[in-house]
């Protein structure tokens, strides 16, 4: 096994304990327990900090895209996603379409 | 949805969900994996098994930038680095086993490898639509279904890497966060999630002040606090 072998097993045996530590301390409490508001708040506030990373500072490729184009894309994105019966999948095309618009425009002034 | 009573049915369902948005969502994030794996130098049966054996991206890709640099911090840093960005996945299951309405604490073990972001957002989402009885189904069919998506779309992104452009590729990233914010934005009406949602966009600036693998975790655990106590002061959920 070489270096990236090891590092793969140790996650996903890490990851596999964290989900299975959270299945087990859960089992004996109801869904109204403090505990499961509280995981829950932390699960969803988690993937809130997570988009407003990815979307205000990302890493990679996405970084080279201008904020405006990401933030128009956002927006446009859940617009349509509120505006029409909460249906994500156009949502996510219209969405990408715009910030791949608003990319082509910036790209076309500059 | 509601009126699914059988197993088999609730699991079609399950299926079916996870080809809709969160299957493009799932195949853009997986393929764009894919091609950063083979630019590390990595096989593409280390990118199958990363994407089924750990099956979170976050944690993926500090594997993947750490291979890229020949592991020179060290395995250890790396795979500590991986374990915090993936560290959601302690509260997302505490928060949805009591959902799953089974008293035996073993039949979810089938379910254990599938909780992950995208299955537990759309799990949420769908959960109050499904009878009790049928949801394990309905969450191994999603779960399932997303899994296979992940690892055959991070293969052909392995293999098509070098016909990828950044502007292809950025848009392949920017899917993932866009899919996740379509999930929020869609529980925006619920006070709960909004305090959550509100809570843990405000923390996102920790992770300017902390090292980046712990500044999404502390993000997370302080802002998911906060609206806990606000929702607690409210005296409502």
């Amino acid at each position: 096994m070489d270096n990236a072998d090891i590092a793969l097993a140790l996650t996903a045996l890490a990851c596999l304990l964290l989900r299975s530590a959270g299945v087990w301390l859960a089992g004996g409490l109801g869904g109204d327990h403090p505990v499961i508001a509280w995981a829950t708040a932390i699960a969803q506030a988690t993937l809130a900090a997570f988009v407003m990373l990815a979307i205000i500072a990302p890493s990679g490729a996405l970084a080279d895209v201008p904020l405006a184009a990401r933030l128009f894309g956002l927006g446009v994105g859940v617009a349509v996603c509120l505006g029409f019966g909460r249906n994500l999948l156009p949502a996510l095309l219209v969405g990408v379409a715009a910030m791949l618009a608003l990319r082509a425009i910036l790209a076309g002034v500059a | 949805m509601g009126s699914v009573t059988s197993s088999r049915g609730a699991a079609l369902f399950g299926a079916r969900d996870a080809v809709g948005a969160a299957g493009v969502a799932m195949a853009a994030t997986f393929l764009a994996f894919g091609a950063a794996v083979r630019e590390a130098g990595l096989s593409p049966g280390w990118a199958l098994l990363a994407c089924w054996a750990i099956y979170g991206m976050p944690g993926q890709l500090v594997l993947v930038q750490a291979a890229s640099t020949g592991f020179i911090g060290g395995i250890l840093p790396a795979v500590m680095g991986a374990i915090a960005v993936n560290a959601r996945f302690l509260p997302m299951a505490i928060a949805i086993t009591p959902l799953f309405g089974v008293a035996e604490r073993k039949r979810l073990i089938p379910a254990i490898p599938f909780i992950a972001v995208t299955p537990w957002a759309a799990a949420m989402r769908a959960f109050p639509e499904i009878a009790a009885s049928v949801r394990l189904s309905w969450f191994l069919g999603f779960g399932l279904t997303s899994w296979v998506v992940a690892g055959f779309a991070a293969l052909a992104g392995f293999y098509v890497a070098g016909m990828l452009d950044d502007h292809a590729r950025a848009a392949l990233l920017f899917v993932n966060p866009l899919y996740y914010a379509l999930l929020l934005a869609a529980d925006l009406d619920k006070p709960a999630p909004r305090r959550a949602i509100l809570c843990g966009a405000a923390a996102a600036g920790l992770t300017i002040i902390l090292p980046s693998s712990m500044g999404l975790l502390a993000a997370g655990i302080i802002g998911g606090t906060a609206a806990f106590l606000w929702g607690r002061k409210r005296g409502q959920r």
